[in-house]
């Protein structure tokens, strides 16, 4: 009743609005029939015509008056206003089209900023992950001081799958690519073996056939697959009746049970990792393998859905007491183990989060800085108006009216702005997702959208309200005696004026240090990135991957492959070195830890209590470190000698030299991995090699060894391929595929990338954001040089008179310039001392995304001080020119 | 608007209301209708009628149509709607409860 109600005075209210001719005549109408009325009336009581007219008239009164009355009352006169008021703001606009320009394209560009950055942002980090009930999905790790983030032993799991209470579901799974051969092309699959369960917990079913049960994960349990969408249509067709069908995967009999649906998304891992995202094709059964005692191996990785209303920190808890209560069962293996359970939320846009919003705080600041901007060229023009709002004040306008009008300007140009910035965001989206670091977490979901529209809306009346209050509140102050009379120099106002504006510019200059402060740092820790050692050499360096089917690969066929393969590699014309090896430098790594003996030295006395002489292990052929160009230190490298029946070899890396035989040669020195060693399990250290990092941006390399590959104790059956040539690695991936060919026409060669790519790669992510907050400084700085430019020029119209006074009695031009350019440099130099004390206090912000770079960097912090102030200087020139290009006589004569 | 041309105005609302709410009349036959009832004691004014038909229609509590009067010429006629006769009884008793206030004062108070 009260809505209907609402409704109909809404309606009447349109009506009056819109139908507006139709009221007024309505309203005349009216009139004329009261009017004609009251004549009949007068007739009757016996008036002649003319004086019966004339008496009616008298009685109605102004008719003027009735019908302004009567249009008071309906109300329509403060959206007639804002008509008039919009008019006249568009009209005032178009007289002034390089003031509307500059302004309309610095609102344009920052808005358009903010909202590209909102709209990643949105993407990334506001959408909902695409599971059901996503925020009870987490991933689970076993926790220790040395192994913070480890996979789990696959009978544990099962054990904490049988006994928890907290999750609904909970699963493990771990990569597995699967080489699908048969139909067309050999052709290597992302995969994942996974166990019962884990679309479960995703919340996902398959859109054909069946997910996999516990009976799959018996060992001999038939071999099964479950399809991506994408390799379904792409390799069957689409085939409708896949569903039992038999296919051969790795050389052997597999049978479809299922077809995942489209947008099925991998939650993302972290060991032979394989990004969030619609990134895997294959699943298939994990097969719970050996015996249940030994559980000293874990790459089994956990992901769990909770029951509803479990936190993670409640799941943590029960976790670390099943541990407690393994670790009793298994002491040799649990003991000294917790859980780490963090939402898969947490884990997908964790890393990429402060970054982020790193760059959501510059595009704040660059917006910032457009307000004062547009703040400041606000208040320049309602100088040059102020004779013109003086006399409209002195015409009856209000001060409400007129603050309203000039807010009107404001929010018309910060919406046109606004508009402005949607199309750039638009495009800007669009190269910002290509600018995007490889494996960014879901980059796909980054769209300009509704809720990016709503973003630039808001922020665009936002902006608007800011940079048009001042200039309004300070126009609508106008003094109109003093304002006339001064013949628009408003001498009064205008010292405040100039307060008002020089803030704004303090504000602007200081921003700007603290943006081109960060950029500054990005860009010494990017030269830093760029200029630290790889540890080895990636140019002219082909990589690719070979996975040898279990099927139709024994132990000894497989060496006998990877010799044959290099051999046939090395002598190809065009090729200086080739080799395979389990690991590649810089593409994630396996952690693969192993502990052992070293002869005779005791773990407690070198690492302490309680700890365990280990390093990362690897397989390397003879040829791997020469190709890969990671350099000898000492010794010598594996030869085609280090065979099954040669005395077993090993090569460490430095860091596990110096840690385990400080002030030795590690060279010659033993360890076994046995734990009551015969005299040939002891294993000789032939070669030491130098570092290589996980990561370029890592602290330090971890310590790892290499086992050559003929005497390797775990499986080489998956394998990295390094071609060195002479030129483009490009040109050697065809050498690779026919040597592989000529070999095995069933193997396919995956991953096939140049070293370089692998390299760009990985500082990907630290040069996307040098390269925004480059932008982004730039632009700041570029407002605040109009900033600066604008205030002093408008110093420099007020002070003619003095300057031409100062020429007249003798001072030189350079007098003059100096004393306009000391007036702009000393706001400069506030702003950069405001700007460097600010840049001191965020510095702890940037510091995670810095490379060996202080975040109170003295180099950065002097030469931004010095750009700034040679920015803000030339920006005075034009101005300081102008106040000498000045004829004193005219000077005089203009007061 | 000054205070004691808001009372009027709220009185005004309170006649036209309830002089048109037997039957539908135009602005002119208002009028005449209150002065004729007042005895001549209440004159209204074309300058305060019109912009109080206009505000009640605004309101939503009265609506206008044009309909031919008996002598043949085009009037706008105002009638009660379901929200005006609502808002009719709520004036009322207002009147009333503030009528009697003043009565008892005027007697009651020297």
């Amino acid at each position: 009743m009260k809505l209907r109600r609402r409704w109909d005075i809404v309606r009447i209210r349109l009506r009056s609005l819109f139908r507006r001719k139709r009221v007024e005549e309505d309203l005349d109408k009216e009139l004329r029939f009261h009017l004609a009325q009251q004549i009949d009336e007068n007739l009757a009581a016996g008036m002649a015509l003319a004086q019966a007219r004339r008496a009616a008239h008298r009685k109605l009164g102004g008719v003027t008056q009735i019908q302004e009355e009567c249009r008071d009352m309906r109300r329509t006169d403060h959206i007639e206003a804002f008509w008039r008021d919009l008019r006249y703001a568009l009209r005032s606009l178009g007289k002034n089209p390089a003031f509307t320009a500059v302004i309309l394209l610095t609102l344009a560009l920052s808005i358009g900023a903010n909202s590209a950055i909102f709209s990643v942002i949105d993407g990334v980090l506001l959408r909902p992950l695409p599971y059901p009930q996503a925020n009870r999905i987490v991933r689970i790790f076993f926790h220790s001081a040395s192994y913070p983030r480890f996979p789990m032993n696959p009978f544990d799991f099962r054990d904490f799958r049988a006994r928890n209470r907290s999750f609904e579901a909970l699963a493990g799974f771990t990569r597995g690519d699967l080489q699908l051969s048969g139909t067309g092309q050999p052709e290597r699959f992302t995969g994942f073996q996974v166990t019962a369960g884990f679309f479960d917990v995703l919340g996902l079913r398959p859109a054909r056939g069946h997910a996999f049960s516990t009976h799959d994960e018996i060992p001999g349990n038939g071999q099964q697959v479950i399809l991506s969408d994408r390799l379904w249509r792409k390799r069957f067709d689409a085939d409708p009746n896949i569903i039992g069908r038999k296919i051969t995967l790795d050389a052997q009999p597999f049978t479809v049970a299922g077809v995942m649906p489209a947008g099925t998304e991998h939650p993302g891992n972290e060991y032979n990792g394989v990004a969030h995202g619609e990134t895997v094709d294959l699943w298939w059964p994990f097969a719970f393998r050996g015996d249940p005692a030994h559980r000293g191996s874990h790459y089994l990785e956990a992901i769990g859905r909770m029951k509803k209303g479990v936190t993670s920190t409640e799941a943590q808890a029960e976790m670390n007491a099943m541990i407690a209560q393994l670790a009793r069962e298994h002491p040799d293996y649990l003991t000294g183990w917790q859980a780490l359970v963090i939402p898969l939320y947490r884990e997908i846009v964790g890393p990429s989060e402060r970054l982020l919003m790193v760059l959501l705080g510059a595009v704040g600041l660059v917006l910032l800085i457009a307000c004062a901007n547009a703040a400041n060229l606000l208040l320049a023009r309602a100088t040059a108006r102020q004779r013109e709002i003086a006399v409209r004040t002195a015409l009856g306008a209000g001060r409400a009216s007129l603050v309203r009008q000039m807010l009107t300007e404001s929010l018309l140009i910060a919406l046109i702005g606004g508009g402005l910035a949607v199309a750039i965001a638009a495009a800007g989206v669009r190269t910002l997702v290509s600018l995007l670091p490889a494996g960014f977490p879901r980059a796909d979901t980054i769209h300009v959208n509704a809720a990016v529209f709503g973003f630039t809306l808001l922020i665009a009346l936002a902006t608007g309200v800011l940079f048009g209050l001042a200039p309004a509140l300070q126009a609508s102050r106008t003094d109109v005696q003093d304002a006339l009379r001064a013949g628009g120099r408003g001498a009064s106002s205008s010292r405040g004026h100039l307060r008002l504006r020089s803030v704004l510019v303090v504000g602007e200059v200081s921003l700007a240090c603290l943006l081109l402060i960060g950029a500054g740092l990005m860009l010494r820790s990017f030269v830093n990135l760029l200029r630290a050692d790889p540890g080895f050499r990636p140019e002219h360096l082909l990589t690719a991957s070979l996975s040898l089917p279990d099927a139709t690969y024994k132990p000894v066929d497989a060496i006998r492959f990877w010799g044959r393969l290099t051999a046939s590699l090395d002598s190809a014309s065009g090729i200086r070195a080739a080799g395979v090896g389990t690991d590649l430098p810089w593409t994630g790594y396996d952690d693969n830890i192993s502990g052992f003996t070293i002869e005779g030295k005791k773990p407690a006395a070198v690492l302490g209590d309680g700890q365990e002489f280990h390093a990362r292990y690897h397989v390397a052929s003879p040829g791997y470190f020469r190709a890969v160009g990671i350099p000898l230190v000492r010794g010598r490298f594996f030869t085609a000698g280090d065979n099954m029946k040669a005395p077993l070899a090993l090569i460490v890396n430095r860091s596990m030299a110096r840690r385990y035989w400080p002030n030795e040669n590690a060279l010659g020195k033993r360890i076994t991995f046995e734990d009551h060693p015969k005299e040939a399990d002891w294993i000789t250290i032939v070669g030491i090699v130098g570092d290589v990092k996980d990561k370029p941006d890592s602290p330090a390399a971890a310590m790892a060894l290499w086992w050559p590959i003929e005497q390797s104790p775990v499986g080489i059956g998956y394998m990295t391929v390094a071609v060195r040539g002479t030129s483009d690695p490009a040109l050697l991936a065809n050498d690779l595929r026919q040597a592989v060919r000529q070999l095995d026409p069933t193997l396919a060669v995956a991953n096939i990338r140049p070293m370089d790519e692998i390299a760009d790669a990985n500082i990907s992510t630290p040069r996307f954001a040098l390269f925004l907050v480059a932008i982004f400084a730039g632009l700041a700085l570029t407002l605040a040089a109009i900033g600066i430019y604008g205030v002093i020029s408008y110093a420099v119209s007020q002070r003619t008179h003095e300057f031409g006074l100062r020429m007249a009695l003798g001072a030189q031009p350079g007098d003059v310039r100096r004393l306009v350019l000391r007036q702009g440099v000393k706001l400069a130099l506030v702003g950069v001392a405001l700007g460097l004390v600010g840049a001191l206090a965020l510095g702890r912000v940037l510091w995670s995304l810095l490379y060996q770079v202080s975040a109170a960097d003295p180099v950065t912090f002097t030469s931004v001080s010095a750009l700034a102030i040679t920015v803000a200087a030339l920006a005075c020139y034009l101005p300081a020119r102008r106040a000498t290009a000045v004829d004193p006589a005219d000077a005089l004569r203009s007061e | 608007m000054s205070k004691p041309s808001d009372l009027i105005q709220g009185t005004l609302d309170l006649l036209i209301l309830r002089t048109i709410s037997l039957e539908p009349k135009h602005g002119w036959a208002i009028a005449k209708r209150i002065e004729q009832v007042s005895e001549d004691v209440l004159q209204v004014t074309q300058g305060a009628l019109y912009p109080a038909l206009h505000r009640l229609e605004q309101q939503g509590w009265i609506r206008a149509a044009w309909r031919r009067t008996d002598t043949g010429r085009e009037a706008k006629f105002y009638e009660l709607t379901k929200a005006g006769r609502a808002q009719l009884e709520k004036e009322l008793a207002q009147w009333r409860r503030l009528s009697k206030a003043v009565g008892l004062v005027v007697r009651m108070a020297p």
